[in-house]
């Protein structure tokens, strides 16, 4: 088999079993690097009994190291103890780059401080958006500064998260790439025989109902809409603490007929939920990147959205503010316009403006860039870190020369030719 | 062909090639792909041109900061008065019976105060409901006075005066100072946990001052007096405030007036102490708050949580 061009390691808390936009991705993005020849190698903390190494499709190999997470599927930070295991594994696979994602990855943060001590090239992707005014956002700024003050690439999902995580680490815009997220969409396709949309217009919600998705907002608008369109029902998928709200809302206008409530969908079953639907709603108050919308989009559905502009082109969504009136406007708006939208011609469309190839080919650009970053030694390193902040920045130098001396200590009590390295098993079908 | 002697004129040069179409204006999209021309790196003008600071931050007025800061050394004064009497009880300089006329009097001097004050909310009704609460109330500090005397017989001296001053200094510190404790006729909006707490520490502290007193009327009496002050002074000086600012500034510097005598009177260090404190209080305090304001940085943009413009109603 060909040598792979590049050896990426793709480090997270966050991956499978666990459903999410940050664990599709990772897991997307792989499975499209391996089509390009490379080698991708994914480590992740263990999930109940799941440790150890396990494959995936196209022999994704997968670290399941034997830490359990402790608090929001997070390992316990321990600054230290990684250091072995990441050594071990980036020896073992022969990595050249680390790829980290997610800041409210401890794991990462930690795997993405060991490789810059052992000398490999980092990248890192930021999937959220945070405040600024708030203690929790506050320290997790301040340990995203640290951990991008000394990296060769970053790389956010949408033009806003850009903004938001240069403000919030104090990089360099040049030094962020905006690489959109993408959407499976051989998974996501209309369904063969459109529903007729003369007589009843479907009106689909799915999303988890918390207060941040704008499950408050759905409350408003659902009753408001059934009075003024008698043909609209509605679809609501998802779980969550605000799931009493909208129940208590369906009783109190007697919309039991008009509103069905699905409780929690496996994310195997969202596009046969999707197709039964005209109009997608999403209400969602903040959001980094809206996945949800692309895969309704790709199946067909026109969308009404809150706040996500630059997602989808203006003809394919309708968007209004957070507002229970303009979202009635912008639904008055969606279903005067439905008869003119063709779900295959949107599903063909979606597949040129979206795909999980081209994100694959632009992070491979994002690669090679990091590959060109000129390596430096611990002292000029140090120096970036004493930018942070007066005191941070001390505490920082404190951390990285002591992670460099553990790191002498390890070669010493076990030689770096003493790790034995895995080969590469040719998956090709 | 001819063979070119020397005379001849070059060949024309080759046209230049036509220049490059000019690539498309770069959009802030995310569909679509890389857009040609431009690297998913480019930074163009438009970035963070939705960015806004320091929106919501309040400009403030050093003389605004200063008359109200009254307030703080208002209180500070009131509780310096009642450890004042504290010790002078304890020091069996104040007798049983003048402890109960001050308690007597200010409870006249309060409601007086509360009746000229709330002209439109007291009634009647209210008025005798009052009376009644503080006759239970009062019935009740007299029956409990015995338990409380003999409470920290056992309990070192120190160990109450060590106490006592660690839950008054919490009191201080917990205080709500906006003036919420007292759920006033007014409707003022329902007390937080850490005012909730600071009422406790003081009367637990009253209670542990009480109970080293010699004779079972030195407790009731003091015992009394310390919670009519701690219960319901904020009241009557959010009252007085409402009323008139002009009354509230005079009654806040005749007790700072009262509390410097009494405490010059007793011991000079203390009295060097308190005015440190409230000069700290009324003058340093504001100035550093305002110098301290240049420093705010507040961002908000399109990456903030919406806020909803409705209420939520459960």
């Amino acid at each position: 088999m060909a040598e792979p061009k590049l050896r990426v390691l793709m480090v997270s808390d966050f991956f499978f079993p666990n459903f999410g936009g940050v664990e599709n991705h990772i897991y997307y993005l792989s499975q499209c690097l391996l089509n390009l020849g490379h080698k991708v190698v994914v480590m992740t903390h263990a999930y109940g009994n799941r440790t150890g190494v396990r494959y995936m499709t196209g022999g994704l190999k997968v670290y399941y190291v034997p830490w359990r997470p402790f608090t929001m599927q997070n390992t316990f930070p321990t600054v230290y103890g990684t250091l072995p295991i990441v050594r071990t594994i980036l020896k073992r696979e022969r990595i050249t780059v680390v790829h980290g994602h997610q800041a409210f990855s401890t794991l990462c943060h930690e795997a993405l401080m060991h490789a810059r001590t052992m000398g490999y090239r980092v990248v890192f992707t930021d999937h959220s958006l945070y405040g600024f005014a708030d203690v929790g956002s506050i320290h997790m700024n301040k340990v995203l500064q640290f951990t991008l003050a000394d990296i060769d690439q970053a790389i956010c999902v949408s033009h806003t998260s850009k903004e938001n995580t240069v403000l919030r680490s104090g990089l360099a815009p040049g030094k962020v790439f905006m690489i959109p997220n993408a959407v499976d969409t051989a998974m996501f396709k209309p369904a063969d025989v459109r529903p007729s949309s003369d007589d009843v217009i479907t009106i689909v919600v799915i999303s988890r109902l918390v207060y941040r998705k704008g499950a408050d907002l759905l409350v408003e608008v659902i009753p408001e809409v059934c009075r003024l369109y008698p043909n609209v029902r509605f679809v609501v998928g998802g779980d969550g603490p605000k799931h009493v709200r909208l129940e208590e809302m369906r009783e109190k206008h007697s919309l039991q007929d008009r509103v069905e409530m699905l409780g929690a969908v496996p994310h195997s079953r969202v596009r046969s939920v999707l197709v039964t639907g005209h109009i997608f709603l999403n209400s969602s108050l903040t959001e980094a990147f809206c996945i949800a919308i692309l895969e309704a989009a790709s199946c067909g559905l026109l969308t009404v959205s809150t706040r996500v502009g630059g997602v989808l082109p203006d003809d394919m969504v309708v968007l209004a503010e957070p507002d229970p009136d303009d979202m009635v406007r912008a639904i008055e708006k969606a279903i005067s316009i439905l008869p003119s939208i063709n779900p295959e011609e949107m599903h063909n469309r979606m597949k040129k403006l979206y795909s999980w190839q081209d994100v694959a080919k632009r992070t491979e650009i994002v690669y090679d860039r990091a590959l060109k970053c000129s390596n430096r030694n611990l002292l000029e390193r140090l120096s970036r870190f004493l930018s942070c902040g007066a005191w941070a920045g001390k505490v920082f130098c404190m951390v990285m020369i002591i992670d460099y001396l553990l790191w002498r200590l390890l070669q010493l009590l076990q030689p770096d030719d003493d790790i034995e390295e895995a080969p590469d098993i040719n998956f090709c079908n | 062909m001819d063979n070119n002697l020397a005379g001849d004129s070059p060949p024309p040069p080759p046209p230049p090639p036509p220049p490059p179409p000019p690539r498309p204006k770069w959009r802030k999209v995310a569909y679509g792909g890389m857009q040609i021309g431009y690297d998913d790196n480019y930074t163009d003008e438009t970035f963070l041109e939705e960015m806004v600071m320091n929106a919501n931050v309040v400009r403030r007025d050093l003389l605004k900061v200063m008359k109200d800061s009254i307030s703080i050394s208002q209180y500070l004064c009131i509780v310096a008065l009642v450890v004042l009497v504290w010790f002078h009880t304890l020091q069996s300089s104040l007798d049983e019976t003048s402890l109960l006329l001050l308690d007597l009097s200010l409870l006249a001097l309060g409601f007086l105060v509360l009746l000229l004050t709330e002209e439109k909310m007291l009634s009647l009704r209210l008025l005798l409901r009052y009376v009644i609460n503080i006759t239970f109330f009062t019935t009740g500090l007299y029956v409990l006075a015995p338990v409380y005397q003999t409470l920290t017989r056992s309990i070192s001296s120190d160990s109450i005066w060590a106490v006592t001053v660690s839950l008054l200094l919490l009191h201080l510190f917990l205080h709500d100072y906006s003036g919420s404790t007292i759920r006033a006729p007014g409707a003022l909006k329902s007390p937080s946990l850490t005012s909730c707490i600071s009422v406790n520490a003081s009367v637990v502290a009253s209670v542990f001052v009480a109970s080293r007193l010699p004779s079972r009327g030195h407790v009731f009496a003091v015992m009394l007096f310390s919670l009519q002050v701690f219960l319901f002074a904020p009241l009557v000086a959010y009252c007085i405030k409402k009323f008139s600012f002009g009354l509230h500034l005079g009654f806040s510097f005749a007790l700072m007036g009262l509390t410097m005598y009494s405490v010059y009177a007793l011991h000079r260090l203390f009295f060097v102490l308190f005015l440190v404190l409230v000069v700290v209080v009324n003058v340093v305090c504001p100035y550093w708050l305002i110098r301290m304001q240049e420093y705010k940085f507040e961002i908000n943009g399109p990456w903030d949580e919406a806020k909803l413009c409705f209420d939520i109603t459960d």
